[in-house]
């Protein structure tokens, strides 16, 4: 009853969710030729001391288009489209989640149904998961047929680990946000404190020296980029203690978040 | 076996330093209709929320349906429906599919009472509730606490944005539920409709339920309390003050002794109409609330005590 509740009140947010970002997507894969070409004449970028562009000019200088298309796709499809929009969708659904709920007097109807708040809590849960995570495979699964239109591959195995990863990143945040939503009452407060946190977390991103400390370090060009050329495997990305590990952190913060959201929700009252 | 639904023993609940609830005591059984009265802030709301699980207590013992609600919530809610105080319904559906979405949750439900609630209520419910008044949301919130088929009825303020002719029929619908042998348990602000129909009533001021003996003594104090109309020129009388001017032109009065000898002792002509010893859950409200309260008991509405007497002198 709830899940569909749920989903019914997600579902144009989902569609609109998808629409932007096949529409971010399918510039930045069909203007590639041209793109590749004014790469090509820049040397701009090539002294530019940033990891993700030195590779990208790697690709260019030593003439090979694949590696610095599939370094492109990294740029633009995840660090720049799923990681802004992905956050962004999080925010805007797991905002009103529960203090929505609280603002309209409707969580007190919730709570008094015969049904345990931990099914309460689940089917709020999954219909904005797969909301938030299916979109971001799907949107970057048709990168595959724009890209044979460039006569160019997009690998699927890569393209798949990247695109989990960055749905990792958007559940990850949307839980912060649903935790947010049962321990705040207003709806508006929910999206101070997140929108905050975000911004935050953004700016030392963008601060050099303190990077590795902003969350969206874990899902940087320097991540995704050797994910997409396959020189991050799989185990790298759940392995923590022989590599990074950067996935088994999304996944155990998503976990830890959950966790809390449940204890949370136990503990709430109308 | 004891058909006893609801136990309450030594509940108390506080948030943080203020104490809502003090050393509760109620019993309810199977079939009984309680009517639940105090003024806002009384703690009403939150012995009902306590009852059904939805706010922890913080001591004393509870127990409905032999489920302690702090661990058997669910179980609780499977068997009783709640209504809250506060009209708790989603703008954004229509009226039909609200219904649709809150009945789901219950397998048992009473399509007869539903449709008669329906038909009674006449809820436009392609709509979408939005567009509903406050009297309506609180209808559309009333067919889905009253249509599932359940043993026990919490309601918090079920008349609230109610106009009187549909707190008739509500009146009479609870009744109907009582008479099937469901369990109810009403809080309200409509004293005389409560009245009416409960078997007993429970007074909670300040969290704490009236005792026998403060409604004995408040009981006294009523019944020293005449309305009397004095006709034109009388001046207000010696041996009684004045407590309050009634719309109807009436004049509640405290007398210091027995209010018949006060009577018989006012000069002949002085007043024109008097009633005398009328126990009105009104009044009997009124002037609890102007007092301290002590512990526990409740008062059974259909007794021999409360039979009333009076009339014109």
């Amino acid at each position: 009853m709830i899940a569909g509740k749920t989903w019914r009140e997600i579902r144009v947010t989902a569609l609109a969710y998808i629409l932007i970002l096949e529409m971010l997507a399918i510039p930045v894969l069909m203007l590639w030729p041209d793109i590749y070409a004014d790469l090509q004449r820049s040397t701009l970028f090539r002294s530019l001391g940033v990891d993700w562009i030195k590779r990208l000019g790697s690709g260019i200088s030593q003439r090979n288009e694949e590696v610095a298309y599939l370094n492109w796709c990294a740029v633009m499809l995840f660090f720049r489209s799923t990681n802004l929009v992905g956050t962004a969708i999080s925010v805007l659904i797991g905002t009103g989640l529960f203090a929505r709920e609280r603002e309209a007097n409707t969580f007190e109807f919730l709570l008094a149904r015969p049904i345990s708040r931990s099914s309460l809590l689940w089917q709020k849960f999954w219909p904005c998961a797969l909301v938030i995570t299916a979109p971001i495979f799907i949107v970057n699964a048709t990168a595959i047929p724009w890209s044979w239109q460039l006569e160019l591959d997009l690998p699927k195995w890569e393209l798949f680990l990247a695109s989990a990863h960055a749905a990792l990143f958007a559940l990850a945040f949307f839980t912060l946000t649903m935790y947010v939503s049962i321990i705040v009452r207003v709806q508006a407060h929910v999206a101070a404190i997140v929108g905050a946190f975000a911004v935050i977390q953004i700016g030392l991103y963008l601060t050099q020296r303190i990077r590795p400390y902003s969350l969206f370090r874990l899902v940087d060009f320097d991540w995704y980029g050797p994910i997409m050329t396959g020189n991050t495997p799989a185990w790298q990305m759940f392995d923590p203690i022989r590599s990074q590990g950067f996935t088994t952190y999304l996944i155990a913060a998503t976990v830890l978040l959950y966790t809390l959201s449940w204890r949370a929700i136990h503990r709430a009252e109308p | 076996m004891s058909d006893e639904l609801i136990h309450i023993a030594g509940l108390q609940k506080s948030y943080g330093q203020h104490h809502v609830l003090h050393d509760i005591n109620l019993s309810m059984h199977k079939g009984q209709l309680l009517g639940l009265i105090g003024p806002n802030g009384a703690g009403k709301s939150t012995l009902l929320r306590c009852l059904v699980g939805l706010v922890p207590r913080t001591s004393g013992k509870l127990s409905i349906f032999g489920h302690d609600p702090a661990t058997h919530s669910l179980l609780i809610r499977q068997r009783a429906c709640y209504l809250p105080g506060e009209t708790g319904v989603y703008h954004q559906m229509t009226g039909a599919s609200f219904l649709k979405f809150a009945l789901g949750f219950y397998p048992n439900q009473s399509l007869e009472r539903k449709d008669r609630l329906l038909e009674q209520f006449q809820l436009p419910l392609r709509q979408k509730v939005r567009s509903y008044s406050a009297g309506m949301k609180q209808k559309l919130a009333l067919i889905a606490t009253l249509a599932p088929d359940v043993d026990l009825y919490l309601l918090d303020e079920p008349d609230r944005a109610l106009d009187a002719s549909v707190r008739f029929y509500l009146r009479d619908e609870l009744r109907t539920l009582k008479n099937q042998g469901k369990t109810i348990l009403l809080s309200s602000h409509h004293l005389s409709e409560v009245e009416t129909l409960a078997d007993r009533l429970e007074f909670l001021l300040n969290g704490r339920f009236v005792s026998a003996e403060r409604l004995q003594r408040a009981r006294a104090q009523l019944h020293r309390q005449p309305r009397i109309r004095l006709r034109d020129g009388h001046a207000m009388p010696s041996g009684a003050k004045l407590i309050r001017n009634e719309p109807d032109g009436m004049m509640v009065v405290e007398t210091n002794n027995d209010p018949m000898e006060w009577l018989q002792s006012l000069p002949h002509g002085a007043v024109g109409s008097a009633e005398v010893g009328i126990d009105r859950l009104e009044d009997l409200y009124q002037v609890l609330l102007r007092d301290e309260v002590t512990p526990h008991c409740g008062v059974d509405t259909h007794p021999t005590d409360l039979d009333a007497a009076g009339g014109d002198q």
